[in-house]
């Protein structure tokens, strides 16, 4: 998985690229929102258009960073989720829990 | 042999010596300002003695007394004192180059005037005086002529005067003057010494220091001793003094040179070294020998001078080899011992890289011997990080953290192109755009050493300049490809040691967890009257936390739990044995099934990261009405296909289970009616994949399992494994994989007596 990141209107947009498949994968996306919290970041979209495919444990990540900003005080929504992610999303029924939207702009409209 | 003859043949030797130094360490690079500047002061030290013997040589063959003194020569001697501003020059150089940082520009060549005045008036006083006492004699004069001649007389009786002084107490002067020099250098080498941080330079500068405070003390002793005890401190015991103490601090130096690198020179320096010893030793027999003794050889045996002379010749030919070898052979056991002969730089290398595993370790080798051998100031190192997949500049005294570089970097591109090491500025068509060269000029990095494992850039380590500004000499460049090569293999060993050792832990673990794994699964699915149960579950290679239960609950009704916990190995195990572990809890104290699972969430996602989770179905068969309670906790929605062949889902229930606290989970029941067939399955199944990578999916799971609907529980299971082994043929499965049948008989209302 390759990680990037950009800001836009004090929304943190984070992109992660590849799989998601735990391991590597996790501490590079949780360092990235330690760092967006450190610095006072906490509203956080993942767009994950790019994401080829995730297993459980990517989906775990998934859950920890809702959980790591959750906890401070911060919001995490979802960007142009794929038809897999969704379908995991649905079964795992994690769908009410995320807040997913079908555009980036959407998600950080969402905010205000 | 006279005295004197063997004092003039010690001070011939002493200036030839220390003059055929100063041209070889001149000559062996003469781009370094640090050699120069130490030849020019070697010659001019050699300078000294080589007056001295000439003095003396002139003194004994000239006829007529004080031919010598009035000589130009002897008047010239002074030329030698040129060694001491190079001294100070030298102590600003060295140990690192501060001379912008000394004083104002013009001192450098200011600190040379003594002794350029010091020559002027020893070898031109008479005419300076006499074109003083032109304006003195014209101070009779009358006139017009008195009248401009008197005022300037005035003028120039003060340097009159001060000619004279100097002259006078000339010898006193310039002595004070030099002691200034040798005891300013001293200083300044002190001071520079507290800025060394090299090991090796401190040590060359220690030895350095010693050359010149010997040389200095002896000097003093000299000065001193002639100014106070004039009558034993004569003139052949000064300049036997001055003499020694150019010899102790050049032995130093050579010493320091040798032993600890001292100095830009090469190996070969050190085989004229020998070279010359070797012929002075031999001249020196020859001398005592031929010359000296001829007459009395040939009294002895009676034949020419000319022919032993010839003899001894062809002798030292004979015995130059031999000769020089064995004095080699001394030079290398008393100096040179293992340290800097690059061959066994290599040696010490290899041997003690060849069993140093741990990667942070090998680098801290490679450091040291980088800093240690060839000088480097600084080392960084650049390597590929697999965990990454990308390049990344590893933390130093520099860098705090790792600093990851683009791969399409275009330095990195370049050097990826390299075979041996590189000059950095030859790399400078790379440099645009690129981060990794910002990074690498701005710590001043010299010098590029890829490590390349057949074509795979391992990584490279990056240079900078060598201590007390020494280059990179053809040797390193050699030393440092060998040495490359070792660091290639080194850091492949390494890296192949930690993986095996990871397999193996991983491996350990792995079949813990499967053995905890296997150890929860029920031994033999339950014998019901009302049903068929089947159950199979085909662990991955590295164990996924698949899981499913039969819990008998009272005399009618029989629990059955499929789950998968994420993550593999051990971490998953021991989630689904906590997960087995509270639902038979919960179930002995009777929960209802909404509340057990609200509870085991609550419990789970309390102890456990947020990132652990498990997907988790539970139902409850009442066997006397075929009644089936419910809930879902995120998993793969069972199939239950009606015996018309209408598809349910089981979808009720809530979120994954120990993602997230405080979460509500609904039930639901269904009943369940004879020839009603349902599976149960985890995610393995409907994700496995075929040579496309495309997914078995759920939906063709339903297709198939409707289609077999009217098949035995066994039946279909093993229909629906031999499809999915057909779509998927790896083995073991990518993940675990589960499934569960339940068939549905005509004797709804019985359970049968010898189960559980």
């Amino acid at each position: 998985m390759k990680l990037t990141d950009r800001e836009q209107n004090g929304v943190m947009i984070l992109e992660p690229r590849g799989k998601i498949m735990g391991g590597p994968d996790a501490t590079l996306l949780h360092d990235k929102l330690y760092d967006c919290i450190q610095k006072g970041k906490t509203k956080v979209v993942i767009d994950l258009s790019r994401i080829e495919w995730m297993n459980s444990t990517g989906l775990g990540i998934l859950i920890q960073s809702y959980s790591t900003l959750r906890n401070s005080d911060g919001q995490l929504k979802l960007a142009r989720v794929t038809e897999k992610i969704q379908s995991l999303l649905t079964i795992t029924k994690l769908e009410p829990v995320f807040d997913a939207y079908d555009s980036v702009e959407d998600a950080i409209a969402s905010f205000e | 042999m006279s005295a004197e003859l063997l004092r003039t043949l010690c001070y011939f030797l002493t200036g030839g010596f220390l003059i055929f130094l100063a041209i070889t360490i001149t000559r062996d690079n003469f781009r370094s300002r640090l050699n120069r500047i130490t030849g020019g002061m070697l010659f001019f030290a050699g300078l000294g003695p080589m007056f001295m013997a000439l003095g003396s040589v002139m003194t004994a063959s000239s006829v007529e007394p004080g031919m010598f003194e009035n000589s130009v020569i002897f008047r010239l001697r002074h030329i030698w004192e040129f060694f001491f501003p190079l001294l100070l020059m030298f102590s600003w150089q060295f140990p690192a180059d501060r001379t912008d940082r000394i004083g104002h520009r013009y001192l450098k060549t200011a600190i040379f005037f003594p002794v350029v005045m010091h020559i002027v008036i020893v070898l031109f006083f008479d005419q300076l005086s006499s074109a003083l006492d032109l304006f003195r004699v014209g101070s009779g004069a009358e006139g017009l002529s008195g009248i401009v001649m008197q005022p300037l007389s005035k003028l120039f009786s003060w340097p009159k005067l001060l000619l004279n002084v100097l002259r006078g107490y000339e010898r006193t002067i310039f002595a004070v003057v030099n002691l200034t020099f040798v005891g300013a250098a001293t200083y300044f080498l002190e001071t520079g010494k507290k800025q060394v941080t090299n090991p090796k330079i401190l040590t060359q500068t220690k030895w350095v220091l010693a050359g010149t405070r010997v040389g200095l003390g002896l000097f003093v002793l000299a000065e001193l001793g002639h100014l106070f005890a004039p009558r034993t401190f004569n003139d052949t015991v000064i300049t036997s003094l001055i003499v020694a103490a150019l010899l102790s601090a050049s032995a130093l130096l050579i010493f320091a040179t040798i032993r600890h690198q001292f100095l830009d020179v090469q190996m070969v320096f050190r085989q004229s070294f020998v070279n010359t010893i070797t012929s002075a030793l031999l001249v020196g027999i020859y001398i005592i020998t031929v010359v000296q003794g001829r007459n009395m050889l040939a009294s002895m045996f009676g034949v020419g001078a000319d022919v032993i002379s010839y003899g001894f010749i062809i002798l030292l030919l004979l015995f130059f080899q031999p000769i020089n070898n064995w004095i080699d052979d001394f030079i290398r056991s008393m100096f040179m011992r293992t340290r800097t002969d690059h061959r066994n730089v290599i040696e010490r290398f290899s041997r003690q890289v060849i069993s140093v595993f741990d990667p942070r370790r090998l680098r801290q080798i490679i450091e040291e011997t980088l800093k240690t051998t060839l000088l480097v100031n600084r080392v960084y190192f650049v390597l590929y990080d697999d965990e990454i997949s990308e390049y990344a500049v590893l933390p130093s005294d520099d860098f705090d953290q790792r600093i990851v570089i683009d791969r399409q970097d275009l330095m990195l591109r370049g050097i990826n192109l390299l075979d041996a090491p590189t000059y950095y500025h030859s790399l400078s068509d790379y440099a645009i755009d690129s981060d990794l060269a910002t990074l690498l000029e701005a710590r001043g990095v010299r010098m590029v050493l890829p490590m390349k494992d057949a074509d795979h850039l391992l990584g490279f380590v990056a240079l900078t300049e060598k201590a007390a500004g020494y280059r990179y000499s053809s040797e390193d460049f050699n030393l440092l490809g060998v040495l490359s090569n070792q660091m290639v293999s080194a850091l492949t060993n390494a890296r192949l040691y930690t993986e095996s050792l990871e397999r193996t832990r991983l491996q350990e673990e792995i079949n813990m967890a499967r053995q905890i794994q296997v150890d929860l699964l029920p031994k033999e699915p339950p014998q019901l009257g009302c049903s068929q149960i089947c159950a199979h579950s085909t662990p991955s290679r590295t164990v996924g936390g698949d899981f499913y239960d039969f819990i008998r609950i009272d005399e009618n009704r029989i629990g059955i739990v499929i789950a998968d916990a994420s993550g593999k190995g051990m971490p998953a195990a021991l989630m689904i044995a906590q997960t087995q572990a509270m639902i038979r809890t919960e179930i002995n104290n009777g929960t209802p099934i909404d509340k057990m699972l609200q509870n085991i969430n609550q419990q789970m996602a309390l102890s456990s990261s947020s990132e652990k989770y498990v997907t988790l179905f539970y139902g409850e068969l009442n066997t006397v009405d075929g009644s089936f309670r419910y809930a879902n906790a995120g998993h793969n929605w069972p199939i239950l296909v009606r015996k018309e062949g209408d598809v349910e889902l089981l979808k009720t229930g809530g979120v994954v289970i120990g993602a997230l606290p405080s979460m509500e989970y609904q039930s639901d029941t269904v009943k369940l009616n004879s020839d009603d067939l349902l599976v149960l399955f985890t995610d393995g199944l409907s994700e496995a994949m075929n040579e496309q990578e495309v997914e078995y999916g759920e939906e063709r799971l339903r297709q198939i399992v409707t289609k077999h609907r009217h098949k035995d529980a066994h039946t279909v299971l093993k229909t629906v494994l031999d499809d999915i082994r057909k779509y998927d043929p790896t083995s073991p499965p990518r993940d675990d994989t589960t499934i569960v049948t339940l068939k549905m008989t005509n004797n709804i209302g019985r359970i049968d007596e010898q189960q559980t």
